[in-house]
């Protein structure tokens, strides 16, 4: 049985079967408010709190008041797992970031050495997309800084912004998909006139997983990932449709 | 008379624990100080350069750089070049943090914020 580093979410652990592997970068895609920030916060609080594994937040956008704020939200006291040496909430830029991996003792080694940092959430890889506007460079680029966190030992989950609301990607930086070892997506679908949720894990390197589109909620204690959408096709277009009706679309109406 | 009246002013803003008097006039000389050591009281573990704090504080750039450059003089922060781009920090030295600690929730009182503007103006002059 490989070991595995589990989120701690509900439905979500089910769906990787078990948990990310170890060492491994996670990238988790969605719209703005889909929950992505909030499932690293939820990743790297139970890894602490749950498996005693430290972690680091590195932020690259929001302040790290605003962390301790959505954290507390949740009940998540980030403050005092900061006092107590368990997690360090970053704020810095991709380039001082890359630049500090990339010597030796840099800050990020030397948390990980002293605090015994295992997890870390990088908020968001988006960020990367400045340092460079030739593909291949930005590939190159996000594919040693995600070596790098492997090779401080560190399990990571990597947020990324899906511009499109609702729907597919419009992303320009497909590349990335192919250097993660796992790929989770989050949406927005709509459904009889309401807006759901739905996650999929798309890939899984090394490991098979649940290819069920679910639903999940953000509740009062964290993202809780539920069943699977029943009846239902085009889940990740963002608009799907009864199957029903497509079968009838498909075949009947010819 | 009117030297008089300075003095009591002078003495009603100097009253004050000496180690905030102390932290006032000589390490947060300016307002852009100020607004710098809140923010790096606030968001403690925040590590970057020149340009990306001047954008977090919503400030010129060339204006913090030598607002930052003071505070690390005087050891309220801390600078440290990752391959010849300067980055700066919070002063990781306990001691120092505890007096910003202070120092920030001091200025929750109206009134040692009166006497803290009060310094900064009169070490602008």
């Amino acid at each position: 049985m490989q070991q595995r580093i589990k989120t701690g979410i509900k439905g979500l652990d089910e769906m990787l079967h078990g948990g990310f592997l170890p060492q491994t970068a996670n990238l988790v895609e969605g719209a703005a408010g889909t929950g992505k920030t909030t499932l690293g916060m939820q990743f790297i609080y139970n890894g602490i709190t749950r498996y005693n594994e430290p972690g680091l937040i590195i932020t690259f956008e929001e302040f790290p008041q605003q962390y301790y704020r959505d954290a507390a939200a949740f009940g998540w006291d980030f403050k005092k797992l900061e006092q107590e040496d368990k997690l360090k909430v970053i704020m810095t830029s991709p380039e001082v970031t890359k630049l500090d991996l990339e010597r030796v003792g840099g800050t990020i080694e030397t948390l990980v050495t002293e605090m015994g940092a295992r997890r870390i959430l990088i908020d968001s890889l988006s960020h990367f997309e400045r340092l460079s506007s030739d593909p291949v460079e930005l590939r190159t680029v996000e594919y040693s800084f995600i070596n790098a966190l492997k090779r401080e030992g560190l399990t990571s989950v990597l947020t990324r912004e899906s511009p499109a609301l609702l729907g597919g990607t419009d992303n320009d930086d497909e590349n990335v998909a192919f250097i993660v070892d796992s790929y989770i997506l989050m949406r927005y679908v709509e459904i009889e006139s309401a807006i759901h949720r739905a996650l999929l894990v798309l890939k899984l390197r090394g490991s098979d997983h649940d290819k069920d589109i679910r639903q999940y909620e953000i509740a009062s204690q964290g993202i809780k990932v539920q069943a699977k959408f029943e009846g239902q096709e085009g889940i990740m277009s963002g608009s799907p449709r009864r199957m029903a009706e497509s079968f009838v679309e498909a075949f009947v109406k010819r | 008379m009117a030297l008089q009246s300075d003095d009591f002013t002078a003495k009603l803003m100097d009253n004050m624990d000496s180690r905030l008097l102390d932290f006032i006039r000589d390490k947060v000389t300016s307002f852009i100080k100020w607004d710098l050591v809140r923010f790096f009281y606030e968001n403690p573990s925040t590590t970057d350069s020149v340009e990306n704090i001047a954008k977090y504080a919503g400030r010129n750039t060339a204006a913090v750089q030598s607002e930052l450059e003071e505070l690390v003089e005087s050891g309220v922060m801390e600078m440290q070049l990752i391959d010849d781009l300067p980055v700066y920090s919070l002063a990781s030295d306990e001691e120092m943090r505890q007096l910003v600690e202070k120092f920030i929730l001091a200025c929750e009182d109206r009134h040692f914020r009166v006497k803290a503007v009060y310094h900064i103006i009169r070490g602008l002059r």
